[in-house]
């Protein structure tokens, strides 16, 4: 029986590096401007295309049903200041949730009623990570993040339809490291993958412990 | 094959959850000392073979090897595949904690019943006879897999045909593949250490 986990071990060994759909499913939303941007797609960086993909309030019913496009992303615009679930369903088994709290749908709900009215204060709950990047293209004025001063006041600095462009130019520049950083997390390494074989090792000498000395304890008796 | 979080509703979560650990209690306690080693090694066997994805044709699958398991191991199996599917829903997010009792009833009862009704026919039967029921057994445990997998979906309210359709064909492959594993080790331990087949699981004293 060694020899043959032996060579299954071998064989997995050499089909590993083979690109392989792995069975695993995440889903992630992040904002986008007024929109709820979120992607669908397999653990190893393939997406998941035309997925359903259900929308739901807390109270658990659904509000929209929307479909990823060919390159698993899909789009919801928030009415109401609810914490959303997103359920992507790719069937026999497959579902992967994500969801955004509260406040952060309601900063977007914000901006989508009033784009005009505020885009400085809007600016953080864009991606996050493109928040400072934003901030600094601003340039060295009032920090962005008060929103106190209108866009007008300053000179220098990006109007609403520039500062979504550089959003959006940001977000597409982000959104292969985002499915890299994705892939990268589920990615199983042979630590973890010796440490788990240590912990069944361990486990079952535990038992063959107990296993023993309830066998010691009897041949004494 | 593993199902994941949030996929599953309430009522077969529990039913799952129940019947798993009915299936742990009465494989603990026809655990002896000497068949703890084996059900150890089954346990990691298991744990590596489904982290391995093999790339067959489009998709891909890995080996459960659950029938070799229940072969050995008779009820034994339950606890030694809880163990391997618990951690790695820790370590890896395979599955689930919440799901852990379906993915066990699932992957462990096929293993158990295939144990049950061929461990007495490889123990009887010639080489040739232990290699095709080794196959049998491998193959019938991964489609009765596939089964309990599709049920659950069903419960939980998918639809009974494409889904058990959709589990099945997928792992068409995985049969071929445990069917030839299983007949191999069976073969091979037939030769080195027959009594691992000897004993009879079901009544096995404490």
């Amino acid at each position: 029986m060694k020899r043959i986990l032996l060579s299954t071990l071998v064989a997995g060994a050499l089909c590993a590096p083979l690109p392989a759909l792995a069975h695993k499913v995440i889903a992630s939303v992040y904002p986008s401007g007024a929109m709820i941007e979120g992607e669908v797609g397999f653990s190893d960086g393939t997406m998941g295309v035309n997925v359903p993909v259900l929308v739901s309030g807390p109270d658990g019913k659904v509000l929209a049903t929307l479909t990823s496009d060919d390159e698993g992303f899909f789009t919801y615009t928030p009415t109401q200041a609810v914490a959303l679930t997103f359920r992507a369903d790719l069937g026999a088994g497959h579902v992967a949730t994500a969801s955004m709290a509260q406040d952060e749908v309601a900063r977007i709900v914000g901006k989508g009623a009033a784009p005009t009215a505020a885009p400085a204060a809007a600016a953080p709950d864009t991606a996050t990570s493109a928040a400072p990047d934003t901030a600094a293209a601003a340039g060295a004025t009032s920090p962005s993040a008060q929103g106190a001063t209108p866009p007008s006041a300053q000179g220098a600095t990006l109007n609403a339809a520039e500062r979504d462009a550089v959003a959006e130019m940001l977000r597409d520049e982000l959104r292969p490291l985002r499915k890299e950083i994705a892939a990268y997390r589920e990615k199983n390494d042979l630590q973890a993958i010796l440490g788990g074989i240590g912990y069944i090792i361990g486990l079952f000498g535990v038992g063959f412990y107990v296993a023993a000395r309830r066998r010691l304890a009897q041949a004494a008796s | 094959m593993h199902i994941v979080d949030g996929a599953l509703s309430a009522p077969v979560l529990i039913a799952g959850a129940a019947l798993t650990a009915g299936g742990i209690a009465l494989g603990l306690r026809q655990m002896t000392l000497e068949r703890i080693p084996a059900a150890g090694v089954l346990s990691a066997a298991f744990f590596v073979a489904s982290l391995i994805h093999v790339a067959v044709g489009p998709s891909s699958v890995h080996l459960i090897l659950n029938g070799l398991a229940g072969l050995i191991l008779g009820w034994t199996a339950f606890p030694a595949l809880f163990v391997a599917l618990l951690l790695q829903a820790v370590f890896f997010g395979f599955g689930g904690i919440t799901v852990l009792g379906v993915n066990t009833l699932n992957i462990a009862l096929p293993a158990v019943l295939v144990g049950l009704a061929l461990r007495p026919l490889i123990a009887a039967g010639g080489p040739r006879a232990a290699a095709l029921w080794g196959a049998v057994g491998g193959a019938g445990a991964i489609a009765l897999t596939t089964l309990f997998v599709a049920a659950a979906l069903v419960f939980s309210g998918d639809a009974f045909v494409p889904a058990a359709k959709l589990v099945f064909l997928a792992h068409v492959p995985v049969m071929v593949i445990e069917a030839a594993i299983s007949a191999a080790a069976v073969v091979l331990i037939k030769r080195v250490k027959p009594d691992l087949f000897a004993g009879a699981p079901a009544v096995a004293a404490v």
